[in-house]
């Protein structure tokens, strides 16, 4: 819209100039990452046990309506923790360099019923490798959604509105099955064995979830199995709700671009890091948001260096800024309330018939590499 | 108990509650506290380790993969335990300070009592047989000497069946580990044959019993002091240069000849250019060239696999190899074996390549 209109099609030379000033910065920061960024997330784990701890153990006490809200609350803080700044940032990889089996992007499983194999593929392969590709990247609208006019319209998304929240309330389960490919199989385009064997380690993540919070923690608090219950129910959804808001607010932006498949044709270095500065937007606040959000407050540094400590993404910020602005690049960035303002009301436009605007390009040498605002 | 905590708690938080009551306590890992260092010779110190019930023990010869944290990294290296097992289940290592050593510099200048280690499995088949008797001849140089001593203490301790030679070089008499205890067992014992070589002294022989200065390993010396060397199975261990002398001295002419080398040896550098190697796991093609090791050329492009020993014995950075020829360094021989684990420390690629990394 009218921030996208200050962005300049930039010249393949320019593209290459843009590309090696953002791969200098990289290497500057890999060169900074040791000691302090290994003490730090070791010290986001600490944070992750416990206030674990501490929530369940107020739960427990959940008969005296303080200690239910306090443990809730504090249940659903470490979730997050856990979920953002731990999992997701471990599972790509970004400490795999300290060799550390328990902080392994290969291996590490984080607190939420959708497995983190699949995450692996869905997120760190597809999503962050084809971002905002129309038909490659399933995390546009999450194959449910229809946020930008460039989704085929059908009258079903007029239950959007609806639709969104109740997505939003179960958001966990929504990326859990994400992978496992229903529709597919709806269509008929897969056997229900094939649909098993794909859902035998979802099944299998869902039910140890399931057991832990629902079953064996309301167990352990005997008389007080209730309020344990629920206090676990309320953590999860308010776990849902924050990580739903923040990741919308990351693609879901109104400048926002997605792109066909044709940019991937010859995409060079700087053309991919130009589509990951168009395809993403940050949300400016301080330092408590910043780590609440995994620092995907910074996700146009976290697209463009997905691997470096996220935690580095605060100090390199200023630098792609500067860098997009010497590009006449527009550096997508707002408080929480405004992008998530343009969230919602895209979630609401779009659920009725909408046209794609003008075409937007990339570059100016490559014509079939158009992107749509 | 392990079943009963399993829906509640992940292995991870359970180590890390474990960890705060005691700092070995752990659900599945092999963890071990520094109880005691003492110097064992100039540069070189003996840590004695008691490792938690998941250390599944060794035997005597063999090594264990050591892992650190170095500056927030997990640094892994391969040592040979230097005594003998015991029902106390402890481990002893003798660490010897390598210049420019990560490790070695961490554990001799850094590491203290209470300190955690990690250890993996026990390794190598530089080991006794069960029947030990016959000839043996041990040749040993540096560090070469700690899967020795091992081995010389489990020949001690088991009454000494069958003879014994140990040829030990080191560059200093200050750099001698064990040289008292060794000779007080070759004073006391006819059966076990003493030589301490010692490469940078060649002053005039002062006295020390089995010593001698300015001694080198070579095929008349080994013909003087092991005439029989037909009749003998060797183990040799040491740098590469070590191992590689004394394979070419004593390999066709002993009865059986077994090495370990420390260093990794030297490129063979016959292929020049690039090689095409497709990451499977991690999507990703990368140009190498092919006249490195596998491991060396993808840390150059950024990629860090898994690895430990970086000499090809503890198969940490074992990998699958789904398609391609590649080289051993070590021994030269060529590889066109499909879906085959690839030590990735070792090898070369003589090809494009697929490996399931």
């Amino acid at each position: 819209m009218t921030q996208a209109k200050l962005n300049r099609p930039l010249s393949s030379e320019e593209l290459d100039r843009f590309g090696a000033e953002l791969d200098a910065l990289r290497a500057r920061t890999v060169a900074k990452v040791g000691d302090e960024d290994a003490r730090y997330i070791r010290r986001i784990v600490k944070a992750v046990r416990y206030t674990e701890a501490a929530g369940r153990a107020l739960l427990f006490a959940g008969l005296f309506p303080p200690a239910w809200i306090l443990g809730t609350l504090l249940l659903g803080l470490s979730k997050i923790l856990e979920n953002m700044e731990l999992g997701h940032n471990v599972i790509h990889g970004q400490y795999d360099w300290m060799n550390d089996p328990t902080l392994n992007g290969k291996t590490y499983e984080w607190d939420i019923v959708g497995t983190s194999e699949n995450w692996r593929k869905t997120h760190n392969y597809k999503h962050h490798t084809y971002t905002n590709i129309r038909g490659l990247d399933d995390d546009i609208g999450y194959g449910v959604l229809r946020i930008f006019p460039e989704q085929k319209w059908k009258p079903l998304y007029l239950a959007q509105p609806l639709f969104a929240v109740i997505f939003a309330l179960l958001f966990e389960w929504g990326v859990a099955i994400q992978d496992v490919r229903l529709g597919r199989w709806l269509k008929g385009k897969m056997s229900g064995a094939q649909l098993r064997k794909e859902f035998a380690p979802v099944g299998r993540k869902i039910r140890r979830q399931i057991i832990k919070d629902y079953v064996a923690f309301p167990l352990l608090a005997g008389p007080f199995f209730l309020p344990v219950l629920t206090g676990n129910i309320v953590a999860n959804i308010l776990r849902n709700l924050w990580t739903y808001m923040i990741i919308f607010c990351g693609h879901f932006t109104a400048d926002v671009e997605t792109f066909p498949k044709s940019v991937l044709r010859n995409e060079s270095r700087g053309h991919w890091y130009l589509r990951q500065l168009r395809g993403s937007s940050n949300i400016s606040g301080g330092t408590l948001l910043h780590i609440m959000s995994g620092n995907l407050s910074h996700q146009i540094e976290h697209h463009m260096f997905p691997d470096l400590p996220a935690r580095r993404y605060a100090e390199m910020a200023p630098v792609v800024r500067e860098i997009c602005a010497r590009y006449g690049q527009n550096y997508n960035t707002g408080s929480l309330p405004r992008q998530f303002g343009q969230v919602v009301w895209r979630i609401l436009r779009h659920s009725l018939p909408s046209r794609p605007r003008r075409e937007a390009v990339l570059t100016v040498d490559a014509p079939q590499d158009a992107a749509v605002a | 108990m392990r079943r009963l905590l399993n829906p509640l708690i992940a292995p991870d938080v359970f180590d890390f509650w474990a960890s705060k009551v005691n700092s070995t306590w752990s659900w599945e890992r092999p963890l071990a506290r520094i109880v005691a260092r003492r110097p064992e010779a100039h540069g070189a110190v003996t840590l004695v380790l008691q490792p938690n019930r998941h250390f599944a023990g060794f035997v005597p010869g063999q090594h264990i993969n050591v892992t650190a944290e170095i500056d927030g990294v997990r640094v892994t290296r391969s040592y040979s335990p230097t005594n003998i097992p015991a029902a106390d289940r402890r481990v002893e290592l003798t660490v010897k300070q390598i210049d420019g050593g990560r490790m070695s510099t961490h554990l001799i200048g850094h590491t203290q009592v209470g300190d955690v280690l990690e250890l993996g499995p026990a390794f190598g088949e530089m080991t006794w047989p069960e029947a030990a008797d016959g000839r043996w001849l041990l040749l040993a140089a540096g560090s070469g000497i700690t899967p020795m001593m091992s081995l010389v203490r489990a020949w001690a301790a088991a009454c000494m069946p069958g003879e014994l030679t140990l040829v030990y070089t080191a560059r200093t008499q200050a750099e001698l580990c064990f040289a008292a205890e060794l000779r007080e067992l070759a004073a006391r014992e006819p059966r076990f044959h003493l030589h301490l070589l010692l490469t940078r002294e060649s002053d005039a022989f002062a006295g020390a019993p089995y010593t001698e200065r300015g001694g080198r390993l070579d095929a008349d010396w080994l013909q003087q002091r092991v005439p029989e060397l037909a009749a003998h199975t060797v183990y040799a261990c040491g740098p590469a240069g070590f191992v590689d002398s004394a394979r070419q001295i004593a390999g066709n002419r002993a009865a059986r000849f077994h090495a370990e080398a420390f260093t990794p040896p030297a490129l063979v550098d016959d292929v020049a250019g690039t090689v095409r190697v497709e990451l499977r796991a991690s999507g990703r093609t990368l140009e190498l060239p092919a006249g490195q090791s596998l491991l060396a050329a993808l840390e150059a492009q950024g990629v860090h696999p898994a690895h430990g020993c970086r000499m090809g014995i503890c198969n940490t950075c074992a990998c699958g190899k789904l398609s391609g020829t590649t080289q051993d360094l070590n021994t030269g021989d060529r590889d066109a074996e499909p879906n085959s684990a690839l030590r990735i420390c070792v090898n070369r690629a003589c090809s494009d390549l697929t490996l399931d990394l």
